[in-house]
């Protein structure tokens, strides 16, 4: 928790267990849980004590983490049922018992290690690059873009691909194709920006297999995004936009 | 956790080189508070769909003055009663999930136009909402015009 | 022991490193030529990559403005104590606009005047303000723009979290790689015509350093035990605002939006007392702040704190409107990390271990005395930083050199010609059976931690902000037998997939090479210059050391050597701000 005591490293040292998801795919069928006790210093965030584990008790435990800072999106872990990014959540803010599992809704490679490049196939599908017809050249000089025309895009640029919005969003636990959140919001971020000219062929992608529509507003993604990104909103915004789209373009001749 | 999401989500377009477990959720997943609250909301769906029976059997009624006064009877039941209560909860419980949802969903701007601010918004949906309710209930009750 | 098996991957140029460096350098590359394939190999997927954290901004001369490229050269090479050379340097600011342009082209949201043009900051050691800036998560903005632009070339080819291990040479040029690959545990050969090192640098050989875990000098050490000397080693950057503790960043862009540097009698002691950074006071140059910043410590002004002591940084006079629109970042850092709201308090902070202004020995082309081989980013010493790197002046020597070293990349590939291939499988198989023997190794007596432990403790004492001889020597001293306890690590994960152990104790004993490599530089120049501060000889001596450092590696222990530097129109004077 931000301001609190703990994080300034006062309180006292904490014996907590952590109840910790295992799988080798070498030795393992499914999954199982292993019990770790240690001791706790108060300012620790969940990935503090991981490190701990991992360095003094079991090397053996496999974890993604980089920056500590909340900024890599490597750290994304289910922290008690909770999509959570473990560099960020306070041990303070847990009892005794904490549960660390594999985030929810991707196929698990190890221990707590997630399969990505499902979430890089949508990634790349909702083309997350700026699209013109002409390409400027660097002596032009830079677009122009007003704070305003920034301040449209700007929230929906500030997605980590920490993923913990896929973990959350109950239609990518039943509808493989959806795109999900962090790429909608990605896609609908080129497509507001004022130097973008793509927004036609996103918003197929937008129609198209994973469509937009699967979306029934369950606003989980918005609820646990560590960044404040604010994917339902891309989302719904886009369902809009992905709808204008398809009616102009009866009137409106596309070239291709 | 053990409970199994599709055992197809988020798996990659070329398969993963070593034996993956499947996707999982936690056992308290659907039962969670937020979650239970966006499980009734796509759940009121059956509502609207029984709603709309009703009203084509209310359609239905209008042939003749016998066929309508056995459906006001009918409607006296305390059953019809209670659906009523349920769709009207239903209804309003909805109109409140959407309105507090609706202000992101809006683009940034239209042209020249930016949507009012939040609280703005939400005043005008209840007052458009309240006042019609109002309005249509003065003409259906006789009371106005 | 069972020979391993190996896969091979043929690609023209191959990229070890997916951050702003290593992707600027294979977008150059595919750029540059039609025909070619790149293969980019890094150990995390690229938005992973440590580009992310940075915060401040980026420096580039802005058109119009009453900056100058002359100014933008001349900051550099004063700030770089005279080290840089300056042929490098003049390259680096003649290109740094047009990279920062593209980088606009490609998506980059860089913060707007309200004319719609580039914002720029005042940052640290520039005489004018031309540090472009997103907000305060530049190098957030940067990294994913390279990274989504990079996505739509077909032909480059990501090998995501593959770790390499070894560096080809054969008939007395660069080859290709060997790498693990994460998932799996199998060993991969790349083979290409030219390799570009763009891996970062090795803030992890320190306890106290903003870098993230994957900063372990993995591409310094390829290239050291390559043969390719590392250049001026002994300059490390202490970012003078970190938080204690964990050592995250709070960015110089606080300081350039005015914020203050107080001791614990909440004095501004870079204005009231002289620490050589005159009239820019928060301003200056890094390296002084952080050593004036560790004189007040020591002058028993500091705060006392449950990390050791520190200073502060304020921001309370800015206000909560200026904060939330230039710094949001920082507020956010500041209370989930050390507690503490900005827009209230003071923020603690001490100097703390951030860039490398050493590396790769390279030239102005990117290009080790290896053929083949190339380095740019914090990997590389071109040498554009010096003794002392300006704010804001890395992230745009990544695009720079990355672009550089991606063009000449494909040129050097396109007349050179294969190595032995059967000789270059044979090497791979060999360094594949050292690794799986070295993969669940139970019969050993070390820990990896404990080693790591005592490693960064040292360097700390040895290699801080301020040095002494003797206890530099010392460090020296504490490594080599380190580097040995480090052959026999005890290693519990007998795993083929995902084995992060494995990977812990190979970066390691990278980490354990570059660190004897800083500290044998660290010694054996003795004066103090730009980062480096040693307390025996507190003066510059331009008539003996006016030269680059170099450490090659032998098995007898690291040798030394000297590189002149390029001095063009500044001759080195008296560096006063």
């Amino acid at each position: 928790m931000a301001d609190s005591p703990e994080a300034r490293g006062g309180g006292e040292m904490r014996k907590r267990t952590f109840v910790i998801t295992r799988f080798d795919p070498d030795k393992d069928q499914v999954p199982k849980t292993q019990t770790y006790e240690i001791p706790c210093r108060p300012e620790w965030k969940v990935l503090d004590a991981l490190n701990f584990i991992k360095d003094e008790v079991d090397p053996t435990l496999s974890h993604r983490w980089s920056c500590r800072m909340a900024v890599c999106g490597s750290c994304g872990m289910n922290v008690n049922g909770e999509p959570k990014l473990t560099c960020k959540t306070s041990l303070a803010d847990y009892g005794d018992t904490v549960e660390v599992a594999p985030l929810s809704n991707f196929p698990i490679i190890r221990d707590l290690v997630i399969e990505m490049d499902g979430f890089m196939d949508k990634f790349k599908a909702v083309k997350p690059w700026v699209i013109v017809a002409k390409e400027k050249a660097a002596e032009e000089g830079t677009y122009r873009q007003s704070p305003e025309q920034l301040a449209v895009f700007k929230q929906f640029s500030m997605c980590i691909n920490c993923m913990l919005c896929y973990a959350a969003c109950p239609v990518v636990a039943k509808e493989p194709d959806f795109l999900g959140p962090a790429a909608i919001a990605l896609g609908h971020r080129y497509n507001m920006d004022s130097r973008d000219e793509g927004a036609a062929e996103r918003n197929e992608v937008f129609r198209g297999e994973g469509t937009v529509f699967h979306c029934s507003y369950a606003n989980e993604c918005s609820e646990v995004c560590p960044k404040n990104v604010d994917p339902a909103a891309a989302i719904n915004q886009a369902k809009l936009n992905a709808v204008i789209d398809w009616a102009t373009s009866f009137v409106v001749k596309r070239g291709k | 956790m053990a409970r199994f999401a599709d055992p197809h989500a988020m798996q990659p377009s070329t398969p993963g080189r070593t034996r993956t477990a499947p996707p999982q959720l936690p056992d308290d997943f659907w039962s969670r508070p937020r979650m239970r609250t966006y499980l009734l909301f796509d759940a009121t769906g059956i509502v609207y769909l029984l709603v709309g029976l009703v009203a084509l059997r209310v359609a239905w009624a209008l042939k003749s003055a016998e066929a309508w006064n056995a459906l006001l009877t009918s409607f006296a039941n305390p059953g019809y009663l209670l659906f009523h209560l349920i769709a009207l909860v239903s209804a309003i419980f909805v109109g409140v999930r959407f309105f507090r949802l609706f202000p992101k969903a809006q683009p940034a701007r239209i042209g020249p136009a930016k949507p009012p601010p939040r609280p703005v918004l939400h005043a005008m949906l209840y007052a458009a909402w309240i006042g019609i309710t109002v309005v249509l209930l003065a003409i259906l009750g006789g009371v106005w015009p | 022991m069972a020979e391993a098996d190996v896969e091979v991957f043929r690609h023209d140029v191959i990229v070890v490193g997916g951050g702003a460096a290593g992707l600027r350098a294979a977008i150059a590359a595919v750029e540059a030529d039609p025909k070619v394939s790149v293969a980019m190999v890094s150990k995390v997927y690229p938005m992973r990559s440590h580009t992310v954290s940075a915060e401040g901004g980026a420096a580039a001369y802005v058109p119009g403005s009453d900056d100058s490229l002359e100014k933008h050269l001349y900051d550099t090479i004063k700030g770089s104590d005279y080290l840089a050379d300056q042929d490098c340097a003049e390259y680096f600011v003649e290109q740094a606009t047009p990279e920062l342009t593209r980088l606009e082209h490609w998506g980059c949201p860089w913060s707007r005047n309200d004319d719609g043009t580039v914002a720029t900051r005042p940052f640290g050691g520039m005489t004018v303000p031309r540090t472009w800036y997103a907000a305060d998560k530049v190098g957030f903005h940067m990294l994913h723009s390279l990274f989504q632009h990079s996505m739509r070339f077909e032909r480059i080819v990501r090998y995501d979290e593959h770790f390499v291990t070894k560096l080809l040479v054969d008939d007395g040029a660069c080859r290709g790689v060997v790498a693990i690959d994460i998932r799996t545990g199998s060993i991969r050969l790349f083979l290409g015509r030219s390799v570009i090192l763009a891996t970062g640098g090795a803030g992890k050989c320190f306890p106290f350093t903003t870098n993230g875990t994957i900063k372990t000098g993995d591409g310094m050490a390829l290239a050291y035990r390559a043969g390719v000397g590392l250049k001026d080693m002994e300059f490390l950057q202490y970012h003078p605002t970190g938080l204690p503790g964990t050592g995250i960043l709070i960015t110089e862009a606080s300081r350039g939006e005015g914020g203050y540097v107080l001791n614990a009698e909440g004095e501004r002691f870079l204005v009231t007392r002289d620490y050589g950074v005159g009239q820019k006071a928060e301003l200056g140059p890094r390296d002084m702040i952080s050593r004036a910043e560790i004189l007040e410590i020591e002058a028993g002004r500091g705060v006392k704190g449950p990390y050791g002591e520190h200073v502060l940084l304020d921001l309370r006079h800015l206000g909560e409107a200026k904060i939330m629109a230039k710094l949001p970042f920082v507020r956010e850092l500041s209370r989930t990390y050390i507690g503490v709201d900005p827009v209230y308090e003071p923020i603690p902070i001490r100097p703390v271990v951030h860039y490398m202004m050493g590396g790769v020995d390279t030239d102005i082309r990117g290009a080790t005395p290896i053929p083949g081989l190339y380095a740019a980013g914090e990997t590389a010493c071109v040498s554009m930083n010096g003794a002392n790197r300006l704010g804001s002046n890395s992230l745009t020597e990544c695009l720079v050199f990355g672009a550089r070293a991606g063009v000449e990349a494909v040129a050097h590939a396109k007349s050179a010609s294969d190595g032995n291939e059967a000789r270059l499988l044979a090497e791979a198989k060999t360094e594949g059976a050292r690794i799986d023997n070295l993969r669940g190794r139970k019969k050993g007596g070390e820990k990896i931690a404990q080693i790591r432990r005592e490693m960064q403790l040292s360097m700390e004492r040895g290699c801080g902000v301020y040095r002494r001889q003797e206890s530099m020597q010392q460090t020296v001293a504490e490594i080599a037998p380190l580097k040995g306890r480090a052959t026999d690590l005890v290693l519990e994960d007998s795993s083929k997939v995902f084995n992060t152990e494995l990977l812990q104790a190979l970066e390691l004993v990278n980490m354990l090479d570059v660190a004897e490599a800083i500290a044998v530089a660290a010694v054996a120049r003795k004066e103090s210059r730009g980062a480096h501060a040693c307390r025996d000889f507190p003066k510059r001596n331009d008539a003996e050391f006016l030269h680059h450092s170099m450490v090659f590696f032998a098995p007898a222990g690291p040798r030394l050597d000297k590189k002149s530097v390029m001095i063009g129109r500044f001759q080195p004077e008296e560096r006063k701000y």
